[in-house]
Parts: structure tokens; sequence; C-alpha cells
């Protein structure tokens, strides 16, 4: 019954499998995580602080091991464990781009040397043809005077900007962002923001941590609570955000929104 | 004492002692060239999770250090051509010894630099889809080596001075010239003085370059 009725739906894009991850013996971070993600969705993701938010994207991303559970991907088997090995297919990573809360452009070379290394060196696009695209998305979110300009040259939000062109760069079919406003300046946030709204507008799929409520309640499809390692709740932004079933969801929302002004 | 200081005659014979310069640079250039690479590619080797991996590496850095550079010059002159049956020209020699010794001082220099790499550069590399090689060659060396570019050059002056002790192997470079010349002119103060100030001339620009690369870190980090 309950299969036929998983088979009428098309292959979710992302799916999560009882994943567990723990960085040390005996102190699991992600205890049991189950996601299914269909490709039109934004997930923003909320919950207080150590609650596995970033562990969460981090193995979304194909960045750590995994204690047990798995993960796939368009349909394609993409994190597994045998044993104590977790098997992560690089190609599948591919699909994902992430940026992070922290800078990460390549300080040593400048906005479009960042923009073309991977598309250059992973995917064999002569040097010629990248740079073309980097200037054309570069001109889409108004980067484009910044071409030639070094990390150390650019605003926060302009650096986190570049960052996530630079992942746009791969062509992925799920973006993952992970707090990455909240190393910038108040007055920076915005413009990030409405890059990140942009790729909402073109139905990018993306999955989003952030403790900007205003935000997650513009662009999220759907909203996550995730605390000591689970998903508390589920549900549309109206539900999870405006009336959540938890109290832990409800003092969180509730504490937030009264911070966030 | 009533010495009659002559160094006209010293510079009569300055084409000596120009040769010897030049061969002291190629070999300082040459070994600091290769020593870049072998210092990170050591310094790589130390922070291996390996311990296999990581104790040749060890053993073959302390062994360079607790030595005096003159015993591993030796060594490496007599040793080297008997234990592997090569010939190699005495500049060759001159060039592969340097480039070890200096090696492993920019390795310990390279082992913090590669440690300072931020990791969230490097899993930015990952969801790039760059390979472990790409992430070493793209990301990790051209971080670490802005670091540790101050650090290098005073190892490279180092180098350059203690390539003066490859003229007791009979490598024709400064030193070696200068000994020459001071047995040819019986003119060892003039001579000597005119080496000392050639090796003070060409190191003290780059050292005056390490403390103006310094000061601009340390201006840039307020
Ligand atoms: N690399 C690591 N090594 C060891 N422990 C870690 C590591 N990264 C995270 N942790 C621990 O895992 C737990 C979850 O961390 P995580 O960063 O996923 O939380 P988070 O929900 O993103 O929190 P925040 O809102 O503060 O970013 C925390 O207790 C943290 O201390
Ligand atoms: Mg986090």
């Amino acid at each position: 019954m309950s299969n036929s009725f998983k088979s009428a739906r098309p292959d979710p894009l992302l799916r999560i499998d009882a994943v567990y991850k723990s960085y040390a013996k005996g102190a699991p971070v992600l205890r049991g995580i189950d996601l299914e993600m269909a490709a039109g969705e934004r997930v923003v993701v909320i919950g207080p602080s150590g609650g596995g938010k970033s562990t969460l994207l981090r193995v979304v991303m194909g960045l750590e091991q995994i204690d047990d559970g798995a993960i796939t991907f368009a349909g394609a088997s993409y994190v597994t464990v045998t044993g104590r090995r977790t098997r992560i297919d690089a190609r599948v990573r591919r699909s994902i781009g992430m940026v992070f809360q922290n800078y990460t452009l390549f300080l040593h070379l400048n906005v479009v040397g960042n923009l073309i290394l991977a598309p250059c060196k992973v995917n064999g696009e002569s040097r010629k043809t990248a740079t073309a695209r980097a200037l054309t998305l570069l001109d889409r979110f108004g980067l484009a005077e910044k071409a030639d300009a070094y990390p150390s040259q650019l605003s926060g939000g302009q650096k986190q900007r570049v960052a996530i062109v630079r992942a746009l760069m791969l062509d992925p079919a799920l973006m993952l962002f992970d707090e990455v406003t909240s190393a910038l300046d108040p007055e920076l946030v915005a413009e990030v923001e409405q890059v990140i709204l942009q790729l909402a507008g073109q139905n990018l799929p993306m999955i989003i941590v952030t403790h900007d409520m205003w935000f997650a309640r513009r662009i999220a499809s759907r909203v996550l609570f995730c605390a000591e390692g689970r998903i508390i709740e589920d549900g549309p932004p109206e539900q999870v955000l405006g009336s959540p079933r938890t109290e832990r969801a409800r003092d969180f929302v509730h504490r937030v929104f009264h911070i966030g002004g | 004492m009533n010495y009659v200081y002559d160094f006209a005659s010293v510079f009569r014979n300055a084409d000596t002692l120009i040769d010897g310069l030049s061969l002291s640079l190629e070999i300082a250039a040459a070994a600091n060239l290769i020593a870049v690479f072998g210092g990170f590619v050591i310094a790589l080797l130390l922070l291996s999770p390996s311990r296999l991996i990581r104790l040749p590496a060890t053993l073959f850095v302390e062994f360079f250090r607790c030595t005096p550079f003159l015993v591993q010059i030796f060594w490496f002159f007599y040793c080297v051509p008997m234990l592997l049956d090569v010939y190699l020209s005495s500049r060759a020699l001159g060039i592969l010894a340097l480039s070890l010794i200096l090696s492993t001082f920019n390795a310990e220099a390279f082992r913090g630099a590669v440690q300072a790499v931020p990791r969230d550069q490097i899993d930015a590399g990952i969801a790039l889809g760059l390979s472990p090689f790409q992430r070493v060659a793209h990301i990790i060396f051209p971080t670490a080596l802005r670091l540790v570019i101050p650090v290098l050059l005073t190892n490279g002056i180092l180098a350059f001075q203690t390539s003066s002790l490859l003229s007791l192997v009979a490598v024709e470079e400064l030193m070696f010239s200068g000994k020459m010349l001071s047995a040819k002119i019986y003119r060892p103060i003039e001579t000597f003085t005119v080496v000392a100030l050639i090796y003070l001339v060409v190191s003290l620009p780059v050292s005056q370059w390490v403390g103006w690369l310094e000061r601009r870190r340390v201006r840039a980090e307020r």
C-alpha cells in the first residue's frame, strides 16, 4: 500500500535515509535524519546553535563521513556506508554547490580566477569560454566591475556574492547555504539575500540554514526545525514559523523573532 | 705595523670573483627553486596521517637539522657518487646538496603554513569538485606559499651564504675564487674583504625586503 503510494511520486531530488553522524565516539550530532526533498523545494533549516544544522549541510555536501544511513541524489546512490567506511560518489557530489558562513574565496586568485578554477580544472572547460561565462554571471549579479578585483579588495557582502556565483559556475542542481550572511555587517546582509532570492526566482532547489526569520519566511517553501540532531518539525513556513506544534520550536521561533526585531 | 692596502690588485682580477659570484648565484637560485617545492612536499609528508610516511620524512629532516652543514656537504660529495655510482658535475652536486639542506628548512616553515590554511578553504575546494591533488596544487600550495614567503627568502639568503662551504669541496664558487685569488696575489685581507662585501651586497637587499614584507603584514593584520 505505502509502496504504491511512493512509486506514484517522481523520484525525489534528495533523499536522506536514517543518517547518523558523530564527530567523537558516543556523541552523535545527527541522530537519525530522514528527509525527502523534491526538485521544486526551497528548504530552510532553523534551530538552536549546536543542533546539527551545519553538520547536516556538510553531510549533504559530501564533506563528512557518516556513521550510518544513506543519501541518494536524483535517483543515484550518493552517500553510502559499508561497515565503518563512508563512500561518497564524487560525480554526484558535483551537482551540489555550497556557500559557507566564512569567506572561502581563494585569496591568491582574483574574482574571475576564483570563478573559473573549478570549471577549467574539474570540467576541462577552456579558459576562454569559462571566463566568458564568468563575466556574464558576474554581470547578472551586479558584480561586473569586480571581475579583476582580489578578495581582499571586496566587502564581505561582495565576497559572499562572488562565492555564490562561483558555485553557480558549475551549474548545480542543488545549492546549500550555511548562514551565509551571519558573518556580515547588518547593512550588507540584504545584497546577499537578494542574490539568493534571485536564484529562488529561477526555481533553483536549495537548502538554507539561517537565523534570519524574515528571510526564512520570504524564501522558504518548507521549513525544518532541527534540534539535538533530529528534525523536530517539518512543514510549510506559515506553520513552522507561525504556529509551531512543539513547545521547543515555539520557544525558539519566539526568541529569534524577538531578537531579530 | 705598516700595512699598505692594495685593493687595486683585487679589482684588476675582478673577473675571477665575478665568475665565482655567478656560480654562487646560479647554485643558490637553483637550490631555492628546487627547495620551494621540495620543502612543500616534505611538509606534506610530515603532516601525513600515516606514520609510515611521517617517520622517514621526520628522520630526513632531523638528520639535516642535527648535523653540521659542512659534514652534510662532505658526506654528500664523497658518498653519493660512490653509493649511487653516478658521476655528477660538482656544480650539480652542489645544487643538490644545497637543495636538500634548504628543503628541510623550508619544510619546517611550510608545515606551519599548510596547517594554517583554513579548513573552510579546503572544504570549498571539495565542494567545487577539485580532486585531492588539485586541492593541494591550487589551494593549499598557493595559500601556504603566501604565508611563508618571508621565511623562504630568509632561508634563501642563508642558503646563498652556506654555498660558500662548497669551496671546501672544490666547487669554484665565490669563496673558492676568493681563496684562489688571495693565493695568487698574496692579498688575503683585501680579497676576503671584497668577498665579504659581495656576500653582503647580494644579501642585504633581500633581507631588507623581508623586513619590509613583515612590517607590511603586521600593518595589514592590525
Ligand atoms: N568538526 C567538528 N569536530 C567536533 N565536533 C563538532 C565539529 N563540528 C561540529 N561539532 C559539534 O557538533 C555539534 C553540532 O554542530 P553544528 O555546527 O552542526 O551545529 P549548528 O546547528 O550548525 O550550530 P550553529 O547554529 O551554532 O551553527 C556541536 O555540538 C558541535 O560542537
Ligand atoms: Mg552552523
